[in-house]
C-alpha cells in the first residue's frame, strides 16, 4: 500500500506522519504516545476516542489521517497537567464523575468542545451533547453535573481553579502501578464549587 | 471470628465503635468524599490501562482470534497455509498446535476448585456457538493479523443446534457435550439432556402451605434476557517472558490470583512461575472475572516467542464473551386473607448458553439474595435447572443472579400486597427483613446450619420511608390528558458482602521515613475506587491522611493474596484486611512513640500525622517516628503490619429502588419521570464514590428493565454486534436520579461498612414494573419491558 504524508499539530506541536493511506487517527495517535484516547468500538458508536481537530470534537477511530492534513489536533494530553487542571478536568475530579476512567479522556475532550461553543449550555444542551459519547459506570448524573460546574469555572475564571499540588506518576514497571503522592498536605475532600445542578 | 448467626450485642459493638471513633481523629477521613485515588492520572490521559503499555515493547505481535462461524459442530480440519506464508505473521494456532493444552479447565475465576465445570479447552475442535475461538493469530500489526485470520480455511463437520432451554431438555435434543468433554461435580448435572446442574432447597413445607384452604395463591411466570456487560475496556491482554524466565500477563482482570492458578493448572506450570499484574482496568461488571483470552495470549506469545498483545473487538465483547443469564422464572405465594405471607415458591430455569460459566452459582443467587429480604416466610422453597444452548455463555455479571430473582420475588410481593387491599409500601414495611432476624433463606441450599445468618444492621424501613418521600410516594398529580396515567413502583433490593465462607483477602504495610505507608494490598480496584477506600481505612487507624498512602495493588508478585474484585466483596474482605494491616503497624507506632514521649503505650493515640498522648496532649510526628526507626542510635525498625481477612459472614446491604412513570394508554410508551434509590450500606466509605456506584447501578438496571438484549438469527448468528444495535442508555435516555444514602453501622465491617456495589442492579425492573401496574393495572413480566408490550398487555 503505498504511503501518504501528512502534516498537523497535535497539541501545538508540528508532527509529520508517513503512513498507509487506510492509517487511522486513532492508530496514528496511540502509536505515537497520545493513548489517553481510547480504543471502544472502532466504529466511532462510544466516543472513547474523541479529539478534537480544528475545534470540532470526531471520533478519531474512525477518521482517517488523510482527512487531518493540515489540521490542528487537540487530545487529553494537550489538556491541563495533574498538577494544574484544566478546569473541566478539575470539576471532573471534585465531582468524582469518573470511574473506570476509560470513556473520560474522550468525554472530557468533548465537553471541552461544547463549552467553547456553548460557554453557558443549559443541562438539556449538556446531555445532547454528550449522547453520543457513552460511560458504563456514572448512570451520567456526576459527569453532567461536572460539565455543567466546568462551564461556571471556565465563565468565572479562566485560569484552572486547581491549587497547584498533585500526584506524580512513576509508572517505571509496566503493569505495576506506583504513584507517589506529595507530602504537602492539601484538602482533596469533595466541595462543589456551586449548587447542585439537578 | 463471629459466626454468622451468632446474635452480637448491639451496645457492645456500637460502643466500641464510638470509642474508636472517638480516639482516631482521622476517623473522619472514612466517611469524607476523599479525591478519587487516580482521578487525576484518568483526567490527564495518564492512567494506563493493558493496551496503553504497547509501547514498551517493541517486539509487539498483535493477536486475533478466529472464532467459529456454525452454532454447534466439529472443525475438522483448518488450511493454515496461506496465513503461514504471509509476511509478518509470527504464528498461527489451532487446535492440534502443540503451544494448545489438551487440558480441560473453567475460565469462571472462582475460588478452587471452581464450581463450575471443567468444559472448555483454549481452541475448540467441537464448537458450541457462532464465536467459539477455533484458531488465533499473532502477526506485525493488526492489520496483518487480521488478514491472516481471512486467509484460514475452515472445514465444518455440522451438527444440529438448539437455541430454547425447553428444547434443549428434550432427551431427542442435540447433545452439547459428551461425557469426556466435560468435568463436573456440580449437583444434578444431566448432559444427555443438556443440564449442566439442577438445585433445591426447601425450608418448611411449600406443598403443604399450599394445599391449605385458608390461603391465596397468586402465581407469576417472568422472562428476562440477556444483557451485556457493555465493559468500556475490551478484554486486553498482554503476555511475555521476563529475564529470569517468569511468565508475565498485564491483564485487565479482576480476579489475578485465580487466573494465575488456572492458567498453572492449564498449562502445567508452576504458580511460581507466573506473574499476573493488573493496571488500570477499564471496568469489570464480571465479564473480567473470567480468564478469557490470558491463554490464547499467552499461547500465542509461546509460539512466535514475542510478547504479545490480544485485545477484543467490541463486536467479540457483545456476541462471543459472556453475558448475564437469560431466564425463565416461576413464582408463586401463599398468603392469608389478613395478609401474613406463608409460602413462596421460586423456580429459575437458567440459559447457560454453551459453556457452564458460573451456571450454577448465578441460578443459585437468583433465590438466595432476594428472598432474605423475607426471612420469616415459614415455608420456602428455591429450585432451579441450568441448561445448556447453542447460544454465547452467560457468566458473573454485577447482581449476579439477584436482578433475575429481585424481578420476580418483588413483582409478586406486590401482587400479593395488591391482592389483599395493603399499599404496597405498607405491605413491604410490615413483612421486610428486620435487624435481629435469622436469615436462613440465604442459605437455603446449603446443608447444615453454618451459614444461616443473623441480620446485624438494617436500614431497609428507613430506606422506604426517605424514598417515599422523595419519590412522591401516594401523592403524585395525574396528568391532565385522559390517556395518560402516571403510576409509582417501589421493590426492595438486598444483595451480600463477598461469598459467605469463600473469601480470603490480604494486605501488607511498611512506613517510609517520611512518615507516609506503602500499602500492597490483593485486593482489585476496576474503576469503582476501591485503591482510594484502600487508603481512607488505612489512614484512619493509622492517623495520618490518605494522600500519605501509597498503594500498589493486584500484582501477584508484589502484592499478598486476594480472591478478587466479585460478589461486593472488596470492601468488606479486603478493606478489613487493610484494617488489620493498619492496625498492625499501629502498635509499633506507638512502641516508637512511647520510646520518644517516654510515656506508656497505653496511653496513646495516632491522629493528625502524630502518635500523642491522651494524658500530655503531648506528641511526636509520624516523620519523627519514621527517621526514628529507621536510624535510631541504639535500636531500629521497619515499622510494618500485616492483615488478611475471611469470614463466614456476608452481611447484606439494603435498598428500595422507586419509579415513577407516565403510561399512554393509546400506544403502550410510557416514560420514566424518576428514579430514586435509597441505599443502606453501612457506615458509607466515601459518600461520593458510593453515590457513583449506585447511580451506575441504575444505569445498568434501567437498560435491563427498558432496553438492553441481545438479538439472534434462527441459526444462532448474533444480530447484536456493536453499540448501536444495542439498547444502552445514553445521557439523554436517563430520568432524573435521586440517590439516597441511609446511614446503618454494621458490626462485623470495617468502619461498620458494608457492600455497595452490585445492590443497585437489581430494583429497576420489578419497581417499573409495579409502576406501571400501579398506573394502568396491568402487571408487565417479560423484560425488557417495551411500549408493544404494555399496548397489549391493555388490550
Amino acid at each position: 500500500m503505498t504511503d501518504i504524508h501528512v502534516d498537523c499539530t497535535i497539541n501545538g506541536e508540528q508532527r509529520s506522519f508517513d503512513v498507509p493511506r487506510s492509517a487511522l487517527l486513532l492508530d496514528v495517535l496511540r502509536e505515537h504516545g497520545y493513548t489517553g484516547a481510547k480504543r471502544g468500538c472502532d466504529t466511532g458508536a462510544c466516543g472513547f476516542c474523541t479529539v478534537q481537530v480544528d475545534g470540532d470534537p470526531v471520533t478519531s477511530c474512525v477518521t482517517p489521517l488523510a482527512a487531518v492534513d493540515g489540521a490542528t489536533i487537540e487530545t487529553i494530553e494537550g489538556l491541563g497537567s495533574q498538577d494544574d487542571l484544566h478546569p473541566i478536568q478539575a470539576a471532573f475530579v471534585e465531582r468524582s464523575a469518573l470511574q473506570c476512567g476509560f470513556c473520560i479522556p474522550g468525554m472530557i475532550m468533548r465537553s471541552k468542545a461544547l463549552l467553547e461553543s456553548n460557554p453557558e449550555p443549559t443541562e438539556a444542551e449538556v446531555r445532547e451533547a454528550l449522547a453520543d459519547n457513552l460511560c458504563r459506570c456514572t448512570g451520567y448524573k456526576k459527569i453532567v453535573e461536572a460539565v455543567l460546574d466546568a462551564g461556571e469555572r471556565m465563565h468565572s475564571s479562566p485560569v484552572a481553579t486547581d491549587g497547584g499540588s498533585g500526584t506524580v506518576v512513576t509508572d517505571g514497571d509496566p503493569g505495576t502501578e506506583v504513584s507517589q503522592k506529595p507530602t504537602c498536605k492539601r484538602d482533596r475532600s469533595h466541595q462543589p464549587s456551586s449548587g447542585d445542578h439537578e | 471470628m463471629s459466626t454468622p448467626d451468632e446474635p452480637i450485642d448491639q451496645t457492645e459493638a456500637d460502643g466500641e465503635m464510638r470509642s474508636e471513633t472517638a480516639k482516631t481523629p482521622g476517623h473522619e477521613s472514612v466517611t469524607s468524599s476523599v479525591e478519587k485515588y487516580d482521578g487525576r492520572k484518568i483526567v490527564t490521559g495518564e492512567a494506563k490501562y493493558t493496551a496503553d503499555y504497547r509501547n514498551q515493547f517493541p517486539e509487539l505481535a498483535h493477536g486475533t482470534i478466529v472464532r467459529s462461524e456454525i452454532a454447534h459442530g466439529f472443525v475438522t480440519d483448518i488450511d493454515t497455509s496461506d496465513a503461514e506464508a504471509m509476511e509478518g505473521v509470527y504464528a498461527v494456532l489451532t487446535p492440534w498446535s502443540v503451544e494448545i493444552p489438551e487440558t480441560l479447565y473453567s475460565s469462571s475465576g472462582q475460588s478452587y476448585p471452581e464450581p463450575s465445570p471443567w468444559d472448555m479447552r483454549v481452541l475448540r475442535r467441537h464448537v458450541r456457538f457462532v464465536g467459539d475461538p477455533i484458531a488465533a493469530i499473532a502477526a506485525v500489526d493488526r492489520e496483518t493479523a487480521d488478514r491472516a485470520a481471512r486467509a484460514l480455511t475452515v472445514e465444518y463437520d455440522e451438527r444440529a443446534a438448539v437455541f430454547d432451554t425447553e428444547t434443549a431438555t428434550d432427551p431427542d435434543a442435540p447433545r452439547l457435550f459428551a461425557d469426556d468433554e466435560v468435568e463436573n461435580s456440580q449437583t444434578g448435572a444431566d448432559y444427555s439432556r443438556n443440564i449442566e446442574s439442577a438445585f433445591g432447597g426447601e425450608i418448611g413445607d411449600v406443598d403443604a402451605a399450599f394445599e391449605r384452604d385458608d390461603l391465596d395463591c397468586l402465581e407469576l411466570e417472568l422472562e428476562t434476557p440477556y444483557q451485556s456487560h457493555c465493559v468500556p475496556e475490551p478484554h486486553a491482554t498482554i503476555a511475555y517472558t521476563d529475564e529470569d524466565g517468569r511468565h508475565t500477563f498485564i491483564t485487565a482482570t479482576q480476579v489475578p490470583n485465580h487466573t494465575r492458578r488456572q492458567l498453572a493448572h492449564l498449562f502445567d506450570i508452576p504458580i511460581r512461575d507466573i506473574r499476573v499484574k493488573k493496571p488500570r482496568v477499564g471496568a469489570g461488571f464480571g465479564t473480567k472475572q473470567e480468564m478469557v483470552i490470558e491463554p490464547i495470549t499467552f499461547a500465542l506469545h509461546l509460539a512466535s516467542d514475542r510478547p504479545v498483545k490480544l485485545e477484543l473487538s467490541r463486536q467479540e465483547e457483545f456476541s462471543a464473551v459472556r453475558s448475564r443469564h437469560p431466564m425463565s422464572l416461576q413464582i408463586r405465594g401463599a398468603v392469608t386473607a389478613d395478609g401474613e405471607l406463608s409460602a413462596i415458591d421460586l423456580y429459575t430455569r437458567s440459559n447457560a448458553g454453551a459453556y457452564g460459566t458460573h451456571g450454577m452459582t448465578v441460578a443459585s443467587n437468583v433465590g438466595t439474595k432476594a428472598l432474605p429480604l423475607y426471612p420469616n416466610v415459614p415455608n420456602l422453597r428455591f429450585t432451579g435447572d441450568v441448561v445448556h444452548t447453542n447460544l454465547p455463555m452467560g457468566a458473573a455479571m454485577r447482581g449476579y443472579g439477584a436482578p433475575q430473582g429481585h424481578f420476580a420475588v418483588e413483582t409478586l410481593l406486590d401482587e400479593i400486597a395488591r391482592h389483599v387491599g395493603v399499599d404496597p409500601l405498607e405491605f413491604r414495611r410490615r413483612h421486610a427483613v428486620r435487624e435481629g432476624d435469622l436469615d436462613e433463606a440465604s442459605a437455603i441450599l446449603k446443608d447444615g446450619t453454618r451459614f444461616a445468618r443473623r441480620i446485624r444492621s438494617c436500614g431497609i424501613r428507613e430506606c422506604l420511608e426517605r424514598g417515599a418521600e422523595a419519590i412522591g410516594w401516594g401523592s403524585v398529580d395525574q396528568p391532565p390528558e385522559s390517556h395518560l396515567h402516571r403510576g409509582v413502583g417501589v421493590a426492595l433490593c438486598a444483595q451480600g458482602s463477598g461469598v459467605a465462607g469463600k473469601e480470603l483477602g490480604a494486605a501488607k504495610l511498611f512506613m517510609n521515613e517520611d512518615g507516609s505507608f506503602s500499602l500492597h494490598v490483593g485486593g482489585v480496584d476496576t474503576g469503582t475506587g476501591n485503591d482510594t477506600m484502600f487508603t481512607q481505612i488505612a489512614a484512619a487507624v493509622l492517623g495520618c491522611s490518605p494522600e500519605d498512602i501509597i498503594v500498589t495493588a493486584a500484582d501477584t508478585d508484589v502484592a499478598p493474596f486476594d480472591y478478587g474484585s466479585y460478589a461486593s466483596s472488596t470492601t468488606y474482605i479486603s478493606g478489613t484486611a487493610v484494617k488489620h494491616a493498619a492496625e498492625d503497624a499501629k502498635d509499633r507506632l506507638r512502641y516508637w512513640g512511647s520510646k520518644l514521649l517516654e510515656e506508656p503505650e497505653s496511653a496513646l493515640e495516632t491522629g493528625d500525622g502524630c502518635v500523642y498522648s491522651e494524658q500530655t496532649g503531648e506528641s511526636v510526628t509520624l516523620e519523627e517516628i519514621g527517621y526514628e526507626a529507621a536510624y535510631g542510635h541504639d535500636e531500629r525498625e521497619q515499622i510494618m503490619g500485616h492483615g488478611h481477612h475471611s469470614t463466614d459472614e456476608s452481611p447484606p446491604p439494603f435498598g428500595a429502588q422507586f419509579v415513577d412513570v407516565t403510561v399512554d394508554e393509546n400506544t403502550g410508551e410510557y416514560d420514566i419521570n424518576k428514579l430514586v434509590f435509597a441505599a443502606d450500606c453501612g457506615v458509607v466509605i466515601n459518600p461520593a464514590l458510593a453515590e457513583g456506584q449506585v447511580e451506575g447501578g441504575e444505569h445498568m438496571s434501567l437498560e435491563y428493565a427498558t432496553s438492553g438484549t441481545l438479538e439472534f438469527e434462527d441459526d444462532g448468528t448474533p444480530e447484536t454486534v456493536g453499540f448501536r444495535g444495542y439498547g444502552m442508555p445514553r445521557t439523554t435516555d436517563h430520568p432524573p436520579m435521586e440517590t439516597i444514602l441511609v446511614e446503618t453501622h454494621e458490626p462485623t465491617g470495617p468502619f461498620g461498612a458494608k457492600s455497595i456495589g452490585e445492590l443497585p442492579t437489581n430494583g429497576v425492573p420489578p419497581a417499573l414494573s409495579n409502576a406501571i401496574r400501579d398506573a394502568v393495572d396491568v402487571r408487565l413480566t417479560e423484560l425488557p419491558i417495551t411500549a408493544d408490550a404494555v399496548f397489549e398487555a391493555l388490550d
